[in-house]
């Protein structure tokens, strides 16, 4: 019994903290986020950086010292990042992460999911609202505005997939969208789904809470260092979990991690090419899209469902 | 700048030091929420003088000096300084140079547009025309860095004349550019008046009237775009315009589209011109000869800058010297227009709408006067601003 | 009204190559023109100084060693110059040219920026 328990512990901690969680995971977020960044380059022409590039980045903000304004809370200045971080490679347990089945699964982790993957915004928009600095607090507002905007729209197309599978866990909805390509059925839900992480993430064109040219970096104006970095590092982790999850649930499984790497890159491409293509908007632009189009598209797609489901039984 | 903290509101500091403007300027704007109520501008960080230190150098040697008040129309600043000397000395400048000056004059309009257009996309956090812009840019760059020898400063210009001279070579090249970049402004400009998600951020922002922009004193395409008829190139025509002559572009709307379609509109009025000087461009010398001493006497220069007119106060004393000059430049004319048009709206349209009149800050940086009617004048002679200057900086410190 | 005008560019751009110039391993051709080094001919200078005269940086300098055998010495500070070219222009002996291949002048070295043409004349 006794070292059944161990086993346990250890296995469970090495999924934790070395595979396919923790290190691993941040792994694949920096080789994501290269993907990203070269890709955004080559479409406009540039050279882009070089595969090294966000570890090299990463690594020099981690080695670098962190600036603790006198006007924060000291305390949760330092913790937000590391919260952030932990709550969405606590949220990688749930995951069919590289294309292997999730470690762990109770019945609504869905949700519990969905909501570690919110904290990350959370995190950021309380760190901007600690802050004294001006260009924090509008880009605290705004972050806070725009996670209110898109939450419900975003949950609500996850659930889509969730309501045909009959469950709210995620192990059991993958077994049920292995295979089917709900992005057929659903295209509505998928449209918002994608366009949700592109709010989460605040990748342009969704990134008025952190735009440059208005509000320097926003809600992270004040940091620098290590709590950069973690920020940064969640931000990173959360796009791949983000795109794990869509495309498990729209694109027709991630079984195996081939899938799951032509899958959620397929999606990155996607998203990507509407970063590059868009404008960025204001964020009462931002919300307004959210409530006018978002909601109602999911709606629409809620009916959709279940009328159909109506119609089968 | 007290009366705005007096009223406690929410100030958004921008500048000197921001990713929005990579110039020292500072705004202060107050805002109510996302809405901007007041704007304050406080211009001089990077007042340089240029004005006093021209006085001390000879005509020769203060051309490259008034050249780099501006990088980015450095030939414009030279060319009306030129103008205004060989007018004041009394030379008559031969055909063809003057047409080598309208011609690197309109490339260099084509490159300040170019680089205008990437920045204002930038603001509206469209980078991807930026970029591309700028790319496309980097064509007329290396026309004026195979013209004159160098991208920025092209020392064009003499006293008397122009140093570079067009051959075959370089007329095919311009060619080449002139109709690759023809086509691309075709795209920009469809893109600019038909992208869905660009024209939500210009479309109906930052609306200037006709009257608002004749009482703000706007210059430019800034003026033009709200159908303010002002173009020196028409109105006053200099150098070889009278033989090639502009044809004024406006629009009636006055908001953030009017004008970014005025420039690239503009921009195909300058390849009309290339092409056409390229064609018909006079035999001739290259210049006159000037003497180094400028009769005593004064006079106005005024010519069309990228941005707006540019005006040219010159006086000479007889001497190898300037006795004084002063330039005026179009941005600090249009400025008070942004400080006008920004309250009201929102904190995101602030960078476009400062944009929107391509403001130059290194141009701008020249002193004003504001007359408020008490036409109190106030002489200081060298040595009280330099007791003025120290007590400042001791008060500052206190 | 369209969305995603700049699609085609994008394309084409993703299929093709940068357009960025990797400096310093690919370099494109310098122009002819290019205003760079200046180097100067000493076997038609007359000593004029009319070169120093007009140099609004104060880069030239230029020192008569011997009025009667005609030597000259010219000193240049390349940290000074700002290029422009007058110098080349003022000088009717054409003894002056701006050099197309050295133009890559940073140097860690202040003797860099000292460049005195003529030196050779003084050991004769
Ligand atoms: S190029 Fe201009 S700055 Fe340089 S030495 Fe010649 S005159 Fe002086
Ligand atoms: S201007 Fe020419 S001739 Fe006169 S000193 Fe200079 S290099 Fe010699």
């Amino acid at each position: 019994m006794g070292s059944t328990t161990i086993k346990d512990v250890l296995i469970s901690l090495t999924a934790l903290l070395i595979f396919p969680g923790g290190l691993f995971l941040l792994l694949v977020s920096l080789a994501y986020e290269w993907v990203d960044r070269k890709l955004l380059a080559r479409m406009q022409n540039r050279v882009g950086p070089r595969w090294f590039q966000p570890m090299a980045d990463t690594i020099k903000l981690l080695a670098k010292e962190e600036i603790v304004p006198d006007a924060v809370d000291a305390s949760l200045f330092i913790g937000l990042p590391i919260v952030a971080l932990a709550g969405v490679l606590t949220a990688a347990i749930y995951m069919p992460f590289p294309g292997l089945p999730p470690i762990g699964s109770f019945p609504g982790d869905l949700i519990v999911t969905v909501f570690l993957l919110s904290l990350v915004t959370i995190c950021l928009g309380l760190a901007g609202a600690n802050t004294l600095d001006r260009f924090s607090l509008v880009g605290a507002t705004r972050t806070l505005t725009q996670l209110f905007a898109y939450e419900a729209p975003f949950l609500l197309a996850l659930l889509g997939p969730a309501f045909v599978a009959r469950s709210w866990e995620i192990s059991e909805i993958i077994s049920y969208t292995d295979g089917r390509w709900l992005l057929i059925t659903q295209p509505f839900g998928f449209i918002v789904a994608v366009i949700g992480l592109i709010g989460k993430l605040e990748i342009p064109p969704l990134d008025a809470p952190e735009a440059e040219t208005e509000i320097v970096a926003g809600a992270l104006t004040e940091y620098s260092g290590r709590g950069l970095a973690l920020f940064r590092l969640a931000k990173g982790v959360a796009l791949v979990l983000g795109l794990t999850l869509i495309a498990a649930f729209y694109l027709g499984g991630v079984a195996t991690p081939l899938l799951f790497l032509v899958k959620t890159l397929a999606l990155l491409l996607v998203i990507v090419g509407i970063h590059a293509l868009f404008t960025r908007l204001r964020i009462d632009q931002t919300v307004g899209l959210w409530w006018k189009y978002g909601t109602l598209l999911v709606l629409v797609q809620w009916l959709g469902i279940i009328i159909w489901q109506g119609v089968m039984i | 700048m007290s009366e705005v903290g007096k009223r406690e509101s929410f100030t958004i500091p921008i500048g000197p030091q921001h990713p929005a403007l990579k110039e020292p300027e500072h705004f202060l704007i107050s805002v109510d929420g996302e809405i901007v109520t007041d704007a304050v501008v406080r211009l001089g960080y990077a007042h340089r003088g240029i004005e006093k230190a021209v006085e001390s150098r000879t005509w020769v040697q203060s051309l490259y000096m008034l050249e780099r008040i501006c990088g980015i129309c450095s030939h414009i600043h030279a060319m009306a300084y030129c103008l205004g000397v060989e007018q004041l000395a009394g030379v008559e400048v031969p055909p063809r140079a003057q047409a080598i000056r309208v011609l690197v004059a309109e490339l260099e309009r084509i490159h300040s547009h170019l680089l205008w257009f990437g920045v204002s996309a930038h603001e509206a956090g469209f980078d991807t025309l930026f970029m591309y812009t700028w790319r496309d840019r980097e064509k007329v760059m290396d026309l004026l860095e195979g013209f004159s020898g160098n991208r920025v400063n092209y020392s064009v210009n003499v006293l008397g004349g122009v140093k570079f001279d067009i051959d075959d070579a370089q007329a095919i090249a311009i060619r080449e550019a002139v109709s690759f970049l023809e086509e691309r402004t075709h795209h920009y400009l469809d893109v600019v008046t038909k992208d869905t998600m660009f024209l939500q951020r210009t479309r109906g922002i930052g609306v200037m009237t006709r009257s608002q922009a004749e009482v703000l004193g706007t210059v430019g395409p800034t003026a033009r775009a709200s159908n303010v008829y002002r173009e020196i190139r028409v109105e006053a025509p200099y150098a070889a315009y009278d033989k090639y002559p502009v044809k004024i572009i406006l629009d009636n709307r006055g908001d953030l589209e009017a004008r970014f379609v005025v420039r690239l509109t503009e921009l195909f009025e300058s390849y009309r011109i290339i092409l056409e000087i390229l064609e018909t461009l006079p035999d001739g010398d290259l210049t006159t000869r000037i003497p180094r001493r400028i009769k005593a006497g004064e006079t106005v220069s005024r010519v069309e800058a990228p941005r707006g007119e540019l005006f040219y106060f010159i006086k000479s004393n007889g001497s190898d010297t300037p006795e004084r000059i002063r330039a005026r430049t179009p941005t600090i004319c249009n400025m008070m227009s942004v400080m006008k048009l920004l309250v009201g709206h929102q904190l995101a349209d602030v960078p476009m709408i400062l944009a929107g009149i391509d403001p130059c800050f290194s141009c701008n940086d020249r002193m004003v006067a504001l007359n408020r009617g008490r036409n109190k004048e106030q002489l200081l002679t060298w040595e009280a601003l330099r007791q003025y200057g120290i007590d400042y900086y001791k008060r500052r410190s206190d | 009204m369209k969305f995603g005008t700049m699609l085609g560019d994008l394309t084409i751009s993703l299929f093709s190559k940068p357009s960025t110039e990797r400096y310093p391993f690919e370099r494109s051709e310098t122009p002819e023109r290019l205003r760079g080094l200046l180097i100067w001919h000493p076997e038609k200078c007359i000593g004029c100084g009319l070169c120093a005269k007009d140099c609004p940086a104060g880069a030239l300098d230029v020192i008569v060693l011997d009025k009667e055998s005609k030597k000259y010495q010219l000193r240049y500070y390349p940290d000074r110059c700002i290029f422009c070219g007058q110098c080349v222009y003022s000088c009717r002996q054409g003894c002056l040219e701006m050099s197309n291949e050295k133009w890559e002048l940073a140097a860690l070295d202040r003797s860099a920026f000292e460049i005195i043409y003529g030196e050779c004349l003084e050991n004769e």
